[in-house]
């Protein structure tokens, strides 16, 4: 069976769009995230606007960075 | 770092039994594969490009926003090229800012909202729009983002269009999608016989105006940048560039 470990996924809204392709995400307990999109969000021509409502996965070398992997429908 | 392919069309790279990057390989309805690599560096991007290139058929196809250069130079690192490029566009609906609020169309034609149109003349008018245009500039790509169907019909959902109408039959359409609160304008076309009257910014002023009327401010739009017609058209309303994606090919 392939060893898969857990990921950190935190939910959380978009409060800014950036340069570079990254957005300013709060996370549900405050604290403010620098993100950008993943591939499978792009590929799929899913948009990420302000105020949008995501799931943000955290890299483990930096919990101030991320990675968006889903938009909510609001 | 070790690269496992955990299923079909999946890669992960493991360190420190940590995810630290994913890749993605997916068939497209139009049939071209079309790969993502999700990594936190540059190592696990290389290395998770290297597996997939290995086992997956060319060509392969990305998107990038243009904005995103390290990952746009990643891809080229690995030969992918510039296939072609999509300006994004903020479109607004105030009819003082689209000055729409006086097109009507021309005489003898007239708007079906969206969610009324006559699903046979829908069909039809979509499968004739796609034969004319399926050569066109801008449009080799448009299979990728719908499904085939029986007969060459590549309508999913008909409560979603607009069309443009004569008495005998449908002359243009306009797909809008309101799954999210930026209503997204998916496609506009008129058939080649009935261009340049006026149809497709009378279709453009009903739908604004009614997002407007629903106090939506703001609607989204990809245009291919080789497609000049569409440019000027949504240039001319006053709609503002928002970014840009990059399909690379390799």
């Amino acid at each position: 069976m392939t060893k898969r470990p857990d990921s950190i996924e935190v939910e959380g809204h978009v409060v800014e769009c950036l340069r570079s392709a990254m957005f300013t995400v709060e996370l549900e307990n405050g604290h403010k995230v620098l993100a950008h999109i993943s591939g499978k969000i792009r590929k799929n021509y899913i948009k990420i606007l302000p105020q949008d409502r995501v799931l943000v996965e955290l890299t483990p070398y930096d919990l101030t960075r991320g990675r968006i992997v889903f938009r909510y429908r609001n | 770092m070790q690269i496992m392919r955990v299923a079909d069309g999946i890669w992960h790279a493991l360190e420190d039994d940590l995810v630290v990057g994913r890749g993605h390989a997916g068939r497209r309805p139009d049939g071209r594969v079309f790969v993502s690599i999700d990594a936190w560096h540059l190592t696990g991007f290389d290395q998770l490009a290297e597996a997939m290139l290995a086992a997956l058929p060319a060509p392969l196809y990305t998107l990038v926003d243009e904005a995103d250069v390290e990952l746009a130079s990643g891809w080229q690192r690995l030969g992918f090229t510039v296939r072609r490029r999509e300006w994004e566009f903020a479109v607004p609906t105030d009819p003082c800012v689209t000055e729409l609020e006086a097109v009507l169309p021309p005489p003898g034609v007239t708007i079906v909202p969206v969610g009324s149109a006559d699903e046979g003349l829908l069909r039809a008018l979509d499968r004739t729009i796609r034969a004319e245009v399926g050569a066109g500039a801008g449009w080799q790509s448009m299979p990728a983002e719908v499904r085939p169907r029986p007969a060459g019909d590549t309508i999913v959902d008909p409560t979603r269009y607009a069309v443009a109408a004569a008495p005998d039959r449908y002359l243009g359409l306009l797909r809008l999608v309101t799954a999210t609160r930026q209503p997204r304008i998916g496609l506009i076309a008129v058939r080649a016989d009935s261009q340049r009257r006026g149809i497709a910014r009378a279709l453009l002023a009903h739908v604004l105006g009614t997002l407007d009327r629903r106090g939506i401010a703001t609607a989204s739009i990809e245009v291919d940048e080789s497609n000049e017609a569409a440019l000027a058209l949504f240039e001319g309303i006053g709609s503002r560039r928002t970014g840009s994606s990059l399909e690379l090919a390799r």
